[in-house]
């Protein structure tokens, strides 16, 4: 599912934000070794400080496993301002009806462990589908996007081959990048959607997606309770081991008898002969224990 | 913050409100309106096609401190469906005073962002059912993207800074394919030569007319040549 973030919702998806920041810095400066600015785990440019649009591909429990950022070409943007080596030096493309795409990326971590191998596949579908579906609704006909060769090749073999090229391949990092155009046709749209299986509606309504957001913070809070009251009660075998192993560690006869005085207490848990054989081997532990203190101090 | 209209000026209100009022034609609204601001020299446009009594009652009520199209566009990318604002308190404040000089609730706002942190916005309306202005929308959306923006272009450049820090800076291949233009050649026959697709070949056109501030490829081949960037064929 995606959702489509900017600066009019933005205040209802701070968390969902922060997970793209957090992916993005996986992926760019990790992955990618791109040269970018990191804070608190986070990748933010100045880009992100101008209201861009966001399009986040989320899974059902609202993780967020892809994103991708669009601008304007008319006003700032990355092709004009920090990746002009792709141009070489050449002004870029403007047009109100081209959008930038840049931080194109998908969650591979995540959802490699998944059952299905096609879910990186399918997220990175789900994504293009999503910048597409989006632009062209706001009346854009093509978007040019910085990708590196390996995402340039998924593209192509996802039947959404970029119908032209702009500037050169560049190293950046440890790969390449270059800039694309992709139309935002009906055509492609419906060969993307034919090559993922892709049926319906894509987007999340921007309320239901920030009541899902809201039910994930609810989820993310009771887990923690959770997980300390679904705590499976320790067994019999646990519980004789653990009084055994406190007495086996007592280091004073005090704690020795606390340890035994546990014992008394578990009683009917433990069962009493199993106690009476704990204490009869405890008393002879807490023996062999003074004697060895007695060799030790003896030695010194 | 004051409004300076464009109203104040004669040559410019018959020829910017003339060209809004074109748009409203070919594009079915009933009312456009344009709203610019450009930081570097510190001005602010307005011109609209609303009636007389609606603008002097925004004016005098300040209304374009409240109208969240206003506000809104500001921080969006894409165009503005007025629908998106409905819940905004101010949305009612404002439309709720608009209903009574007789304009509607659906409209959008297209965000047109420069270089400079210059700042526009093309602002249309129509009276109208909201599954016709859905289809309304779908419809024209693609093509008044351009409009808007070649209207903004236009306003800005009417000041003197702006026309100097805008010069038309076309890309090596946007000359290129400009100059086949001029020499009779078709989209097709472009593509074939440069061995780039069809629609590679429109977006560098595309591009080329935006930077010319021309709203055809034969205005944009005219100003080219004017500007001695291609030589006539």
């Amino acid at each position: 599912m995606i959702i489509t973030v900017d600066g009019l919702n933005k205040h209802l998806f701070q968390p969902l934000l922060d997970d793209m920041f957090r992916l993005r810095a996986r992926v760019f400066s990790g992955r990618l070794g791109w040269e970018v600015n990191i804070e608190n785990d986070m990748e933010i440019d100045q880009f992100d400080r101008m209201d861009p649009a966001y399009i986040i591909g989320v899974d059902d429990e609202m993780n967020v496993i892809s994103c991708a950022r669009v601008l304007q070409t008319t006003g700032p943007h990355m092709l004009s301002d920090v990746f002009s080596a792709i141009l070489c030096g050449e002004p870029p493309v403007r047009s109100a009806n081209i959008w930038e795409s840049t931080r194109f990326c998908v969650d591979t971590e995540r959802l490699k462990n998944r059952e299905s191998k096609t879910a990186v596949s399918r997220a990175t579908s789900e994504l293009m589908l999503g910048i597409l579906e989006y632009a062209q609704a706001s009346g854009i006909t093509d978007i040019i996007t910085v990708i590196d060769p390996i995402m340039d090749r998924v593209l192509k073999r996802s039947n959404n081959a970029p119908h032209g090229y702009v500037g050169q391949t560049v190293p950046m990092g440890k790969v390449k990048a270059l800039a694309a155009l992709l139309d935002c046709t009906d055509e492609r749209i419906q060969r993307v959607r034919e090559f993922a299986d892709i049926k319906g509606e894509i987007f999340i309504p921007e309320t239901l997606a920030a009541e899902k957001l809201q039910a994930r913070k609810a989820r993310a809070e009771m887990g923690v309770t959770g997980a300390v009251m679904s705590k499976p009660a320790p067994s019999l075998a646990e519980l004789q081991n653990y009084c055994f192993d406190l007495l086996a560690s007592a280091d004073s006869k005090k704690e020795a008898e606390a340890a035994l005085m546990l014992m008394e207490v578990l009683k009917d848990k433990l069962g009493t002969s199993d106690v009476a054989e704990l204490q009869r081997l405890a008393a002879g532990l807490s023996r062999q224990q003074e004697e060895t203190k007695t060799c030790v101090s003896g030695t010194a | 913050m004051k409004l300076h209209s464009l109203h104040d000026v004669p040559h410019s209100e018959e020829r910017f409100t003339g060209y809004l009022k074109g748009i409203c034609d070919t594009f079915e609204f009933d009312d456009a309106a344009y709203a610019g601001v450009n930081p570097a020299s510190g001005t602010m446009h307005a011109i609209v096609t609303y009636d007389k009594d609606w603008q002097d009652h925004y004016q005098d009520q300040e209304l374009h401190n409240l109208d969240p199209t206003l506000q809104a566009a500001m921080r969006s990318v894409a165009p503005v469906d007025w629908m998106r604002l409905r819940h905004d308190s101010n949305f009612r404040a404002v439309f709720d005073q608009a209903r009574d000089f007789g304009i509607g609730e659906c409209g959008l706002t297209i965000p047109i962002r420069g270089p400079y942190g210059e700042f526009g916005m093309l602002s249309v309306t129509r009276k109208c059912s909201e599954a016709e202005w859905a289809k309304l929308k779908r419809n024209v959306l693609a093509e008044l993207q351009p409009v808007a923006s070649h209207v903004h272009d236009h306003i800005m450049q009417s000041e003197p800074l702006t026309r100097i820090l805008h010069h038309p800076n076309l890309s090596l291949r946007e000359i290129e394919i400009l100059q086949w233009i001029a020499a009779g050649k078709s989209q097709q026959d472009i593509a074939d030569i440069l061995s780039i697709s069809n629609r590679t070949v429109e977006v560098h056109l595309r591009s080329a007319r935006e930077k010319l501030v021309a709203l055809t490829t034969a205005q944009a081949v005219g100003r080219a040549i004017g500007l001695s960037l291609i030589y006539p064929s």
